[in-house]
């Protein structure tokens, strides 16, 4: 019961500082306000290793004059630090050079329902801070009770609750409310010397949507106990199938591929690739703002440009970059609602499911590797390279023989997007991006 | 070397938090009032600035100030922990509360009075503190790095500049009667360069800096250099080729592969893992687990180094901290809470992030020691491998498997570095490449002045050194 109502003071703060910096000459001038409440407890073995409880707020402005840009933020919210920046700002903004590009997006009448979203679940901020400690401790309890597993990295519960605010002076001044809960538990199974290690989660907008706690335990403790006793295996080039998390993270660095800040920047691989093949017909691709309760909407982006659904790959042809105003004016084309400051940001970034069943997907390998984790970093996406410490179980004739370990994957993003041999129908929102299984053809697994 | 005066400047609550010692007393024993063995007040003022260049323009500088203060209390095992930045006494004694509910004990004790203690030493001794420099001139040394760059060959296509610089100001108080600052400069001046060649393209990066002040760009690293460096691996990468897959004899270049020791051993002797039994070193302080030419250290205290401080995050003195030795471990990196659960002395590596996070142990300037091997002689020992130069990173997880990313390097073909190498990823399990640490090379170097090392979502500067070392056999994760 925090703040679902509307909040004049942070709007009026919002305008105000907009009349002062035009009064101050800034020729555009945008302020944006986050006010944010977090709780986190963390427990293990049954008892609370951390309780966290806060509020906090910061606010930062773009002011841009003579089409030059400056940038500035700030936790201290007093009027005098706040006006002494704002003037500061302005100053400076004379020192970076002039930049045809720059500048606020237009006023745009176009708004997007935030009511229809459901991004603010009221139920939230009416737990009692003991029904979310008795949650995390019931999670951890359930695995523990296991015999299989040896220790604990214990179990949290988190919940966010964020006001955004914007004002801009060519007329935008809105705001919205968001929330998120997360439960996580992360295990060890396997003695000292041979222990291995996994972790579930289920994070929500909505309190009512969260996995309970017998699936997020039961998840933890299949993902963790599964890896037992892993073996090396020959360095081979074989089928990999990446379930459904490894898709998300795949999609995660064709996303910073496929931004728009990358390609004008030239550090994108998909650079000059618009409206060509970057992939088999398999591929199908959105970024979606408008999707009710998902982790990745919203009503507009941190410029006040309204999100929407916009197709990114068809069937194998790239059909859109994701640009912010600066992105978008770069590279002749429009804002798609995804300004995150200066960068981009995916809102439901997904790939359409398929129509196989994980298990059937399995079922086609003869010999191969599901891959369940990676480690490390490795990812270029001015080539597209890819190669990463891995974790995975191998399949013979179709069925999982045993897992295995210290291997890496390594392969190159737009020759995979052309290997992807099956799709999954098992699509499942777990983080705003979000993949079914897959399989592709050929990666090399490198290990003995 | 003359000392900034402003490292001897008023406290900082003083200037911004509004709040005098009485009132600091208070908050620590409103935090004891529901039973907490320990509380502790952590402020905290920084200004962080920023100038990026690309495209041939000075695109855009913004400049960033963050305060706040936490209020942490301790009550056995449990902590709790509320953070702020309004500073009403109200809003602060609200905070206090919401950390002390971790405690049920019908007990409460007062906290001790403050006696504020002064530092009396100095590891970031500077001439020209970056905040204090004009914008123009700082702007002067983005675009002396950024045409060294892009005059280096016409095949360099595209670069990118940015420095940044902070100061912070910290303040930590707590119940036992500590009151102590600290100011901490820093800078980071990094270059991208994007080399192209045919339909090839290939990036590069170098940086330098540290808790150093503008004399640094002068004396210790010209902008130029930086340019050049990035331009020159982004010119190196056009000609590799992709690295082998398979077992190899691997050689670590000194300098960036400390990052090798900074994910091997660095994080799982981090004592919370094993006051926790999560980490695979647990059950093996006093035991050897790698060859004996392996010494291991963390040392919080060299002079400008970007992982040094004063004080840690919780106001200890920071010691250069033996963690292996000959092959043997000897050492945690302690936080309080850890080594008071542990009944072992503080080593100064409580750290956090910023006043939103609680601290906990973390490395600092991590790296093996130097060795007797002549890096010629580790280099002629090998008759087919590969030799690691460059890094994006690595990773660990507690049971010890960790990878780190080579972003360049060569392969090794009798004795002799041969045809550059790209992307690779190295693989292995602690204990084992501990053990198959061959030679241990007398030329230590330290890497870039450019790290952060993320552990619990909280991001801390670090840097890591090693001499040139060979491992006998490493996983070695090419295309080829």
């Amino acid at each position: 019961m925090r703040r679902r109502e509307k909040s004049p003071l942070l709007t009026d703060l919002a305008e105000d500082l907009v009349v002062f910096g035009k009064k101050n000459e800034a020729d555009e001038i945008e302020i944006s306000i986050i006010d944010g409440y977090e709780f986190r407890v963390d427990v293990r073995f049954g008892e609370i290793e951390n309780l966290l409880e806060a509020g906090s707020r910061y606010i930062s402005f773009r002011v841009i004059k003579d089409k030059k840009t400056a940038f500035a933020t700030s936790s201290d919210l007093s009027e005098e630090t706040l006006r002494h920046l704002l003037k500061k700002s302005i100053k400076r903004a004379a020192l970076a050079n002039a930049d045809e590009y720059s500048g606020l997006p237009p006023f745009s009448p176009k708004k997007v329902d935030t009511q229809s979203l459901k991004l603010y679940d009221p139920e939230i901020s009416d737990l009692s801070s003991d029904k979310k400690i008795d949650l995390a401790k019931e999670v951890e309890k359930i695995a523990l009770k296991d015999k299989r597993i040896t220790n604990s990295h214990g179990a949290s519960f988190e919940t966010n609750e964020i006001k955004f605010v914007l004002a801009n002076s060519n007329g935008f001044l809105n705001e919205y409310d968001q929330t998120v809960c997360s439960l996580s538990l992360g295990l060890q199974a396997g003695e000292t010397d041979n222990r291995v290690e996994d972790f579930w989660f289920s994070s929500r907008r909505y309190f009512n949507e969260l996995e309970s706690a017998e699936e997020v335990a039961k998840k933890a403790i299949e993902r963790t106990v599964r890896q037992l006793k892993p073996r090396k295996i020959k360095t081979q080039k074989v089928p990999v199938v990446f379930e459904p998390l490894m898709t998300s993270w795949l999609l995660g660095f064709l996303f910073s591929c496929v931004s728009g800040v990358s390609v004008y920047q030239k550090t994108s691989f998909l650079a000059n690739k618009l409206r060509k093949r970057i992939g088999n017909e398999k591929v199908t691709i959105f970024d979606n703002g408008l999707l009710p309760s998902k982790l990745g909407s919203k009503p507009f982006d941190s410029e006040g440009v309204p999100c929407q659904k916009t197709p990114v790959v068809e069937n194998g042809i790239l059909k859109n970059y994701l640009c912010n105003t600066y992105a978008a004016r770069k590279l002749r084309l429009k804002s798609t609602g995804n300004a995150a400051g200066t960068s981009v940001s995916p809102h439901n970034f997904y790939l359409q499911p398929g129509n196989h069943t994980p298990e059937e997907i399995i079922a086609s390998v003869d010999k191969g590797l599901i891959l369940i984790r990676t480690l490390g970093h490795g990812l270029n996406p001015v080539t597209g390279d890819i190669s990463r410490g891995a974790f995975g179980l191998w399949v013979e004739k179709g069925e999982i023989a045993y897992p295995v370990s210290e291997i890496t994957i390594s392969g190159n993003l737009g020759e995979i997007l052309n290997q992807i041999d099956m799709v999954g129908n098992d699509l499942n929102f777990y983080t705003s991006l979000a993949g079914p299984t897959i399989k592709i053809q050929e990666l090399t697994v490198a290990g003995l | 070397m003359m000392i900034d005066k402003g490292i001897s400047r008023p406290l900082i609550f003083e200037d911004h938090f509004q709040l005098d010692k009485g009132d600091l007393h208070r908050i620590l024993s409103i935090s004891l009032s529901k039973g907490g063995d320990f509380s502790e007040i952590f402020l905290e003022h920084k200004i962080y600035n920023l100038i990026n260049m690309e495209e041939d323009i000075i695109k855009e500088t913004a400049e960033s100030i963050g305060l706040g203060l936490g209020i942490r209390v301790l009550s056995g095992e449990k902590t709790g922990y509320g953070y702020t930045s309004d500073f009403s006494l109200d809003r602060i004694k609200k905070t206090a509360l919401t950390a002390a509910s971790i405690a049920v004990s019908p007990s409460s004790k007062e906290a001790s009075k403050l006696i504020s203690s002064p530092i009396k030493h100095n590891f970031y001794p500077i001439l020209n503190p970056a905040h204090k420099e004009s914008l123009e001139k700082k702007i002067s040394l983005v675009k002396r790095a950024y045409l060294a760059a892009q005059n280096s060959d016409p095949k360099i296509k595209k670069v990118k500049v940015s420095l940044q610089d902070q100061i912070k100001h910290i303040t930590i108080v707590n119940s036992e009667g500590l009151m102590i600052s600290d100011i901490r400069p820093m800078i980071k001046l990094i270059c991208v360069a994007i080399a192209e060649k045919k339909h090839k393209r290939e990036s590069g990066f170098f940086g330098g800096g540290g808790r150093v002040g503008m004399e640094y760009f002068a004396a210790e690293l010209k902008p130029e250099e930086i340019g050049s460096k990035a331009a020159e691996e982004a010119l190196h990468l056009l000609e590799a080729v992709e690295a082998p897959a398979g077992e190899l004899p691997v050689i670590l270049a000194p300098g960036h592969s400390g990052v090798l020791i900074h994910e091997a051993v660095g994080h799982l002797l981090e004592a919370d893992f094993n006051r926790k039994k999560t980490s695979i070193f647990w059950n093996k302080m006093g035991k050897r687990v790698g060859n004996p030419q392996v010494n291991i250290y963390d040392d919080p205290t060299i002079p400008h180094f970007r992982g040094s401080y004063n004080i840690d995050d919780e106001g200890t003195i920071p010691q250069k901290t033996l963690l292996i030795e000959k092959g043997v471990v000897k050492g945690l990196l302690q936080d309080r809470l850890s080594a008071k659960l542990m009944n072992m002395p503080l080593t100064g590596h409580g750290r956090r992030q910023d006043f939103t996070h609680i601290p906990i142990p973390r490395m600092s300037n991590t790296y093996i020691d130097r060795g007797e091997y002549d890096p010629e002689e580790i280099l002629k020992s090998v008759r087919k491998g590969f030799f690691a130069e460059k890094y994006q990173g690595g990773q660990v997880e507690d049971s010890g498997k960790f990878t780190f990313s080579v972003s360049s390097g060569h392969l090794v073909e009798y004795g002799k570095l041969t045809a550059p190498v790209k992307q690779a990823t190295l693989i292995g399990n602690n204990i084992d490449i501990l053990e198959k640490i061959e030679l241990v090379g007398s030329d230590l170097k330290f890497g870039l002045q450019t790290g952060t090392c993320g552990k619990e979502g909280q991001g801390a500067s670090v840097t890591d050194g090693c001499p040139t070392i060979k491992i006998a056999k490493m996983t070695v994760g090419g295309h080829r």
